[in-house]
């Protein structure tokens, strides 16, 4: 690979001898071939699969342990407690204090935080690397034995509440939050957080019954990665440390029906707020359909960065918003794709107008072979970018276990990208983009904004404070 | 079997070796190669940042850092973004007190295209009346956006500075007025273009998958024939001494829950109390072993969450050159006012100076702020921006490895003299935030 990439420089070299032509930009040889780390996978007795993936970089080790046991299966009544339960592994075991944890974490230059998304909860960890030992201990500690104290749980319930309040006094969780409402409703993928009385009635019975249900270890993923012991000595290590941990049935993934697509208006009413914050969204594709490539193509183009059409239309001609993209979360059992902006209150009404014109132009024309072709290489080159530490390359081998991927997936990702047609992708924008069926969500002072909104239909009014 | 079967093996060093030099012109460049992972960083800091600014032209810095996107001779308005996106990198730029910064990231086999971009822009720049207005629009946005319709912002970006200093350079807010931004004329930011952003005033760091002979080589291709300007001057950032502490309330329409920041003028840059200081702040606030972790969220059970760094509200030490306040910004229950929590603080402050660090603690210390350096060190950006940045402020990039040494050298009787002469009641500069909701219903009627 070196050589090649030597060869290629050469060529380079002998262009710039001669005076450069600055009117264009240089041409530049092909990215030299690289490979992602083998991973090496195995699996406990009880289930408990594992992955090992040596990356002699950086004298550090990193580790993910991740569960079936997101957010989407909290209790009706207890909306919060999975992020909740994240949040005590941390605070006390049977053998250590929460004080202990923190101080053992310390000492190998180590940290360590659970949180929970809405398909997974995932503990992440990493320390310096000739601490290996000690922060698989920690790891497995904190899963299995979580004590919950009462004092512990105590504290966390106040300063949730403290928590949730700064959280809604920011626009951007309450545009959040009544998104996730309209496009996915009684689903549990329909809440984001807890409420003040969920938080109220949270106990350490409830605590524990979460973890014993789902934090088992066939319902796990460990992934180790970084300058580790070698292999048969770090497989003893995590059997010692995981082994006896007992199997138990395995817990049913919640099943509930998604409300049928409408196109429904809600305006976030928010005295005193400056600017409007609008997302357009819809429910949209799993990484396992067929449209997901070109639906994450599509989303790209339209909002994908600082040369899409919404940047360059709202931001960069209109003037109108600082921020302007869109965003494609692939969870397990469904996509979100969300337009988001945030404009000032005189001109919510264009630009609300500009992204659903950029929308439907997605649906309606084929996207033009150089702009895809940009687009194929800003994707496969930030997938590249995203290797740089052992962190991105956790996230990425976590995502495809709790996301339930193939292992050829990052492998194949970029021949998939590249294979994306026009027409795939304007008939996925069809299928999944369209504002007709849309959530339009805006947060914003109803006094100053109502009045421009009402253009576009009736606008279901709720309360920033409720 | 024991957790004993892997023993902890002996520290590893990690090292990062570089190159540095001067063009002709006087652009100092600094390269390092890493050839693991197929991608560059390239990374432009001029010395010049909000502190530049002049009265009346508040927020100039960060208009200007708007305006590098918006084309130049040869990459005229969209194409920069454009041309870094398509070909898989990502960018941007920012403002800092004493420094404006840009950067691409891009797959290794890009490099030229990046010293394409970034010589262009330094060799002129397209100022139109039209792409200042839009800039303008742009940056009152994101004011919007990111302060005037956020809790704690404006306090933070607004009134901390005004608090913490009295020299009009450090103190005027960095985002800017919307005033001074409407003055802003075209003729202004040429002029501001030709006496700052001259290769004599840059430093570039390349870092990652290069060859440092080709690279040299690409480099004086692209930028050796930009010409040097006069070095621009730069204002006097001295702060008046002090005379005794400070403070202010901050009414918030946006927040809900209160805050306070707590700040104390801290000690030059590089000289040893500086690393004291630094070394003082981990144990105060580094992780939840920390002694304010520990004693008000845990103990007291008064704060909610904190963050604080010699930098504050930046984010590290290497934003500001001097001077600079070592600040804490918490928020609280609503049962205990922003005095109080200052007073709170004070007192773990006042336990470190009377009673110092004991051994282990000191050890957790060492270990965290080494971890840390290393974790930080894995990114080719990160690398180029601290090698740049050190270069900027003290002229040596080698404290990107040397400095930590210079941490795990601090003794307990420093770190206990630090916080005795620096952190005391009498230098404390204090901001309560408290929530007024109540205010900003009233003034929507």
């Amino acid at each position: 690979m070196r050589a090649r990439f030597t060869v290629l420089c050469l060529i380079g070299t002998a262009l710039m001898a001669q005076s450069v032509d600055r009117t264009k930009p240089p041409q530049t040889p092909p990215l030299p071939a690289f490979r992602l780390p083998p991973v090496s996978e195995s699996q406990l007795d009880n289930g408990l699969a594992v992955a090992l993936v040596e990356d002699p970089r950086f004298p550090l080790v990193t580790v993910r342990l991740s569960f079936q046991a997101g957010s989407k299966y909290d209790p009706a009544n207890l909306p919060g407690l999975s992020q909740s339960v994240g949040a005590m592994l941390t605070e006390g075991t049977k053998a250590r204090s929460a004080r202990q944890i923190a101080e053992d974490l310390a000492s190998i230059g180590g940290t360590l935080v659970a949180s929970s998304s809405p398909d997974a909860l995932t503990l992440a960890g990493s320390a310096l690397s000739e601490h290996a030992g000690t922060l698989i201990d920690l790891v497995a500690d904190v899963a299995r034995n979580a004590a919950f104290p009462e004092e512990e749980v105590a504290l966390h319930k106040q300063n949730r509440q403290q928590e949730l309040l700064a959280q809604r006094s920011d626009p951007a969780y309450l545009a959040d939050e009544a998104m996730h409402r309209v496009v996915f409703g009684s689903h549990p993928y329909g809440h984001i957080g807890p409420t003040a009385e969920s938080i109220e009635r949270l106990d350490r019975h409830a605590l524990a019954a979460f973890r014993d249900r789902l934090l088992i270890p066939n319902n796990a993923t460990l992934i180790v990665l970084g300058r580790l012991p070698e292999r048969a000595r770090m497989l003893a290590l995590i059997g010692e440390k995981f082994g006896g941990w007992e199997r138990r049935p395995a817990p049913e993934a919640p099943q509930a029906r998604f409300p049928e697509q409408r196109k429904t208006l809600v305006l976030v009413d928010r005295p005193g707020s400056v600017q409007a914050d609008i997302r357009v969204a819809r429910r949209a594709v799993t990484r396992r359909e067929a449209d997901y490539f070109p639906l994450l193509l599509a989303d790209n183009i339209l909002g994908g960065g600082a040369s899409s059409r919404m940047f360059r239309n709202i931001r960069e001609e209109k003037g109108y918003a600082y921020d302007a993209h869109s965003e494609l979360d692939a969870r397990r059992d469904a996509g979100l794709f969300s337009a988001v902006t945030q404009v000032r209150n005189e001109v919510v009404e264009p630009a609300l107008q500009a992204v659903f014109s950029e929308l439907g132009r997605m649906a309606a024309q084929p996207v033009p072979a150089a702009e895809l072709d940009d687009v194929k290489n800003y994707l496969t080159g930030h997938f590249v970018l995203g290797l740089e530490s052992q962190d991105g390359l956790a996230r990425m081998l976590n995502m495809v276990k709790v996301m339930g991927l193939p292992n050829d997936y990052l492998e194949k990702y970029t021949p998939r990208v590249r294979a994306v047609t026009p027409a795939q992708i304007q008939a996925a924008a069809e299928r999944h983009m369209t504002p007709d069926k849309a959530a339009v969500i805006v947060v914003g002072d109803g006094a100053k904004i109502g009045k421009s909104l009402e253009k576009f239909g009736k606008f279901e009014v709720t309360k920033a404070d409720q | 079997m024991s957790i004993a079967m892997i023993p902890p093996s002996p520290a590893a060093p990690f090292s990062v070796p570089y190159e540095k030099y001067t063009l002709g012109n006087g652009m100092r460049v600094i390269l390092s190669e890493d050839r693991t992972v197929p991608v560059v960083s390239v990374y432009v800091l001029y010395g010049v940042g909000a502190r530049s600014e002049e009265k009346g032209r508040t927020g100039f810095a960060h208009l200007f850092e708007h305006m590098m996107f918006q084309g130049s001779k040869n990459a005229p308005k969209g194409v920069h973004f454009k041309t870094v996106e398509s070909n898989g990198g990502t960018l941007n730029g920012s403002t800092h007190p004493d420094y404006t910064d840009y950067f691409e990231i891009l797959p290794s086999n890009q490099l030229p295209v990046a010293l394409w971009l970034e010589s262009d822009r330094m060799r002129g720049l397209d100022i139109s009346a039209a792409n200042l207005a839009n800039q303008k629009d742009a940056v009152k946005q994101e004011r919007r956006l990111s302060f005037d319709n956020q809790p704690y912002n404006t306090a933070i970006v607004d009134r901390w500075p005004e608090l913490a200093f009295r020299n009009w350079h450090n103190s005027h807010s960095l985002i800017g007025s919307f005033e001074d931004l409407n003055a802003a004329t075209v003729e202004d930011v040429a002029k501001f273009f030709r006496t700052y952003y001259a290769p004599n005033n840059a430093i570039l760091a390349v870092v990652g998958d290069i060859s440092i002979p080709e690279t040299r080589k690409l480099i004086e291709t692209y930028f050796g024939d930009i010409p040097a300007q006069p070095q621009p001057n730069h204002p006097d950032l001295t702060e008046p001494p002090q005379e005794g502490p400070r403070s202010a309330v901050y009414r918030d329409p946006l927040a809900q829950v209160p805050g306070v920041v707590v700040g104390y003028p801290g000690p030059a840059r590089r000289s040893p109390d500086y690393y004291a200081l630094v070394m003082a702040d981990v144990v105060l606030t580094a992780g939840e072993s920390s002694r304010l972790h520990q004693s008000l969220v845990k103990g007291k059970q008064s704060v909610v969450r904190f963050e604080a760094n010699p930098g504050w509200p930046f984010q590290g030490p290497s934003d500001y050159k001097d001077p600079n306040v070592y600040a804490l910004f918490l928020l609280h229950k609503p049962n205990f006012t922003g005095k109080q929590i200052a007073g709170q603080v004070q007192e773990q402050i006042d336990l470190l100076a009377a009673k110092g660090v004991d051994a282990r603690e000191l050890e957790r210390a060492r270990t965290q702020l080494r971890a840390s350096r290393i974790k930080e060190v894995q990114s080719s950006l990160r690398r180029a921006t601290l090698l740049a940045q050190y270069e900027m402020l003290d002229g040596n990039p080698a404290w990107i490895t040397e400095e930590l040494g210079q941490f795990l050298a601090v003794t307990p009787e420093q770190i206990q003299a630090v916080a005795k002469k620096y952190m005391t009641p009498e230098k404390r500069i204090s901001l309560e935030i408290v929530p007024a909701p109540q205010a900003a219903a009233k003034e929507s009627n």
